[in-house]
C-alpha cells in the first residue's frame, strides 16, 4: 500500500504507508561556500550567506537563484568557507580606537584658534 | 512587417501556439519538483526556471490574444487536449532527477536557439518577446550544461543514469522539430527559419556538451522520432496533466480566481 | 513561513556548573546591552543547545511548511495564481536553506538536522501536519499562517544570535509578499461567487484551531522560559503574540463577512485583550508527537527526497573536500 495524498504529486511518488524511523545511514555533505553579492557596478561586494555545493562552478550556479533571484545583482563571488581566514572575537580589543592616535585623524588637527589669535595680534600692529 | 495576410496569421499563430504550449507544459511538469528536489539549493534554482517557462508561455499567449485568440487563462485552462500543440517530450512525467535534468538540457538548448532565431524575426512582437527572455535562457542553459558535464564525468552510477536518460529523451526531443504545416511561409516571410534549421543547430550545440559529458548521442537515423504532438496527437500523459492543472479553474471558469 | 510554538527543552540543572561564571556574566551583560552574539563567541552550552533546537525547528517548519501549499501547486487556477504559488513555495524552500545555514553555524551539520527530522527526533511547527483540503486552504494558509509567522519572526529578528537575526531579516522581506498574496487570494474568494465564498469559509473553519495553536501553548502551561527570554532566544510570550495576531487580523477577517468558528471570540474593551475559547492543548501535544492527520506523509516525503538525491550527492562528492561549518 502506498500513501494516497491530497497532493497528486505525492500520490505519484508511491510512498510506503508504514512509517520508517531509521536514519539515512551515511551523511553525505558537500562543502560550504560563502556568497558575496554586488548590487550594482561601483558598489562593494557584500557577504549575503552561505550554501552547500560540491565545487565552485556549482556554487555559483546555485548561489544565483538562492541569493540573487529577488535582489538586483550584477556580480557574484563564491569562496570556499575553508579558505576564509578570520580573526578571533576574543581579540576584539585589538581593534579598539586609541584616543592617543589623534595624530593620524583629521580631527586631530585644529588650527583655527591659532589662526584667529594670529589675525587678532596682527591687526593690532 | 506589413499587414499580415490570412495565411501568415495562421502560420504565426500555429508557431506561437506550439512554442507556448511546450513552455507551459514543461514549466508545469518542472514545477512538480518544487519542494521535492533532492538538493535544497537546487530546488530553488529548478523552481525559478519552471516559473520562467510559465512566464514565457504567458507572454506568448498574450501575443496570441493580440492576434485575436481568447485571453491567456482561457487558452491555457479551457482548451481540449487535441487543441494543444506541444511535443511529446514535455508531456512525460518527471521521473527521477536524471530524466528531468536531461529533458531540461535537451529542451532548453532548443529553446535558447529558437529564441535567438526569433529575436531576428520580421514579426516584431515576437522578436521583442524573444529578446526579453535572452538572459533567463542563458542561465537555463548554463545550469543544464554544468549539471550534465559534472554528472557525466562523475561516478559509474551517475554516468549510467545520464546515458540512459539521454537514450530515453533523445527520440522524444526530436519531436520538438516535427515539421510544421507552415514552415515554408514562416521562413519565406523571415518570421522563423523553420524546424529543420533549428534541429541542425540544436544537434551541433548539444554535441559539444554531450561530448564533454562523455555521453554518446543515439543515432539520429535509427531513432524513432516522436512526432504527432504538433498536430494534436499526444501521449497518454497529457490528458491527466490537463485535468489536474485545470481542476480548480474548471470549478467555475467564469469566476475570478 | 515559520514554525510557531517552538518546543523548548526544560533544562535539568540549569546551565552546567562548570560554565565559567565570569564569562557567563559578561555574556549576559552583552546581551542586555543589545549586542549580538556571533558563532565563534563564547556562549553557554544551554544557549547553544536551545538555539540549535529553535532554529532547526524553524528550518524544518519551512521545508515541511512548503508541503501543504505545495499540494495545490499543479492545480492553481490561472496564470497569476500559478506563478505566485510557485514563487511562494519556492521562497519557503529558500527560507529553509537560510535557516539551516544559521543553525549550522552553531555546529550541527545540515544532513544531521535532516536526519533528525525524518526520524521524528526533532520537531516542526504543528500546523503543517494538517491537510490543505481545497484550493481555499492554500489562500488561508498563505494569509493567516504567514501573518502569524511574520509576528513571530519580526520579534525573533531582534534576538541575540547574529546569524539567526540576519536570516530572519531577509525572510521577513519575502514574507511580506506572501502575506499580500495570501490576502489577495482570500479576498478574491470571499468576494467571488457563492461557491468560492463557501470554499474559503470552510477553509477558515478548518484552519482556525491550528492557527490558534500556532503560537504555542498558553504561557500558563508553557515550559519555564525566563532564562531564554533573558538571553533573547525567546523574544515574546506565546500569549502576547497570539493577542497581537488577533488584534491585527480578526478585524480583517470580519470585514470580509467571514465567520470565525469561536463563539467566545471578542475583544474585552476594558482589558484590551481578546477573549477566546482555550485551544485544545491536548490535541496540540498529540499532533506534535506524531499523531496528526499528515505527520506520516510529511516525513515520508522528505525521506523520499533525501533518498532520491543520494546518487546526485554521491556523484559530486570529493573525499578530499571536507564539509566546513559556514561562517555566519
Amino acid at each position: 500500500m502506498s500513501i494516497k495524498s491530497l497532493d497528486p504529486r505525492i500520490t505519484r511518488e508511491q510512498l510506503p504507508d508504514e512509517s520508517d524511523n531509521n536514519p539515512i545511514k551515511e551523511l553525505h555533505q558537500w562543502q560550504t561556500y560563502e556568497v558575496f553579492h554586488q548590487s550594482k557596478k561601483g558598489d562593494r561586494h557584500i557577504h549575503v550567506g552561505s550554501l552547500h555545493a560540491p565545487n565552485a562552478e556549482m556554487a555559483i550556479l546555485l548561489a544565483k537563484e538562492q541569493y540573487a533571484r529577488r535582489y538586483k545583482c550584477v556580480n557574484l563571488w563564491v569562496v570556499k568557507t575553508s579558505d576564509v581566514f578570520i580573526t578571533d572575537y576574543d581579540d576584539e580589543d585589538m581593534f579598539e580606537a586609541n584616543q592617543e592616535k589623534m595624530y593620524r585623524e583629521a580631527g586631530g588637527y585644529k588650527v583655527m584658534d591659532r589662526i584667529n589669535k594670529f589675525k587678532t595680534e596682527h591687526k593690532k600692529n | 512587417m506589413k499587414q499580415l495576410t490570412e495565411i501568415q496569421t495562421k502560420a504565426l499563430k500555429d508557431l506561437i501556439c506550439r512554442i507556448a504550449d511546450d513552455e507551459l507544459i514543461l514549466g508545469h511538469r518542472n514545477s512538480e519538483w518544487t519542494a521535492l528536489v533532492p538538493i535544497l539549493e537546487e530546488d530553488i534554482a529548478f523552481s525559478s526556471m519552471a516559473q520562467d517557462k510559465i512566464g514565457h508561455s504567458l507572454a506568448l499567449y498574450q501575443l496570441l490574444n493580440k492576434l485575436g485568440e481568447p485571453d491567456p487563462d482561457a487558452i491555457a485552462f479551457t482548451r481540449k487536449e487535441k487543441d494543444f500543440k506541444c511535443c511529446h517530450l514535455v508531456e512525460y512525467p518527471i521521473g527521477d532527477y536524471d530524466f528531468s535534468l536531461m529533458r531540461h538540457f535537451l529542451f532548453d538548448k532548443s529553446e535558447a536557439i529558437r529564441f535567438d532565431l526569433l529575436s531576428r524575426s520580421s514579426f516584431e512582437d515576437l522578436a521583442n518577446i524573444a529578446k526579453k527572455f535572452r538572459g533567463e535562457l542563458k542561465y537555463h542553459t548554463m545550469h543544464a550544461d554544468t549539471w550534465l558535464v559534472q554528472l557525466g564525468n562523475a561516478t559509474e552510477e551517475s554516468k549510467a543514469r545520464m546515458q540512459s536518460a539521454l537514450n530515453q529523451c533523445f527520440p522524444l526531443a526530436l519531436g520538438i522539430f516535427e515539421p510544421g504545416e507552415y514552415d515554408e511561409v514562416l521562413s519565406s516571410e523571415n518570421i522563423f527559419p523553420g524546424e529543420k534549421v533549428l534541429q541542425g543547430m540544436w544537434l551541433d550545440s548539444i554535441k559539444i556538451i554531450l561530448d564533454s559529458a562523455n555521453l554518446s548521442i543515439p543515432d539520429i537515423d535509427t531513432s524513432d522520432r516522436s512526432y504527432g504532438g504538433r498536430k494534436g496527437y499526444h501521449t497518454e500523459y497529457l490528458k491527466p496533466l490537463l485535468d489536474e492543472m485545470t481542476e480548480v479553474y474548471s470549478i467555475d471558469p467564469n469566476a475570478e480566481w | 513561513m515559520y514554525g510557531g510554538g517552538y518546543i523548548f527543552e526544560e533544562s535539568k540543572n540549569g546551565h552546567s556548573e562548570e560554565e565559567d561564571q565570569i564569562k557567563l556574566q559578561k555574556f549576559e551583560e552583552r546581551i542586555a546591552a543589545g549586542e549580538k552574539i556571533e558563532p565563534s563567541d563564547w556562549m553557554p552550552a544551554e544557549y547553544r543547545k536551545q538555539l540549535i533546537r529553535m532554529i532547526e525547528q524553524h528550518a524544518h517548519s519551512e521545508i515541511i511548511g512548503a508541503l501543504p501549499e505545495g499540494t495545490w501547486i499543479t492545480r492553481a487556477p490561472g496564470f497569476r495564481r500559478k506563478l505566485a504559488l510557485m514563487a511562494k513555495v519556492q521562497d519557503e524552500v529558500g527560507h529553509a536553506q537560510l535557516l539551516y545555514s544559521a543553525a549550522e553555524t552553531l555546529g550541527k551539520p545540515r544532513e544531521q538536522m535532516i536526519n533528525d527530522l525524518i526520524t521524528g527526533k526533532s520537531k516542526y511547527s504543528n500546523v503543517f501536519n494538517y491537510p490543505a483540503v481545497t484550493w481555499a486552504d492554500t489562500a488561508v494558509i498563505a494569509w493567516l499562517i504567514d501573518a502569524g509567522a511574520i509576528i513571530n519572526q519580526v520579534a525573533n529578528s531582534k534576538g541575540s544570535y547574529g546569524p539567526y537575526c540576519r536570516a530572519l531579516e531577509r525572510i521577513c522581506l519575502e514574507e511580506s509578499f506572501h502575506l499580500k498574496y495570501g490576502h489577495d487570494n482570500v479576498v478574491f474568494l470571499a468576494t467571488g461567487t457563492s461557491q468560492q465564498r463557501q470554499m474559503v469559509q470552510d477553509a477558515l473553519i478548518r484552519w482556525w484551531p491550528p492557527i490558534m495553536h500556532f503560537f504555542g501553548p498558553s504561557d500558563k502551561i508553557s515550559v519555564h522560559t525566563e532564562t531564554l527570554m533573558r538571553w533573547k532566544v525567546k523574544m515574546a510570550s506565546n500569549d502576547d503574540m497570539r493577542q497581537k495576531f488577533l488584534d491585527m487580523y480578526v478585524p480583517k477577517i470580519w470585514e470580509l463577512g467571514l465567520t470565525i468558528p469561536d463563539p467566545k471570540l471578542k475583544k474585552n474593551n476594558e482589558t484590551g485583550k481578546w477573549e477566546y475559547t482555550e485551544p485544545d492543548w491536548e490535541e496540540f501535544k498529540r499532533v506534535i508527537n506524531g499523531d496528526g492527520p499528515c505527520n506520516k506523509e510529511r516525513l515520508a516525503v522528505r525521506r523520499r527526497a533525501e533518498e532520491k538525491g543520494e546518487w546526485v550527492r554521491n556523484a559530486l562528492l570529493r573525499p578530499s573536500e571536507k564539509y566546513t561549518v559556514p561562517l555566519s
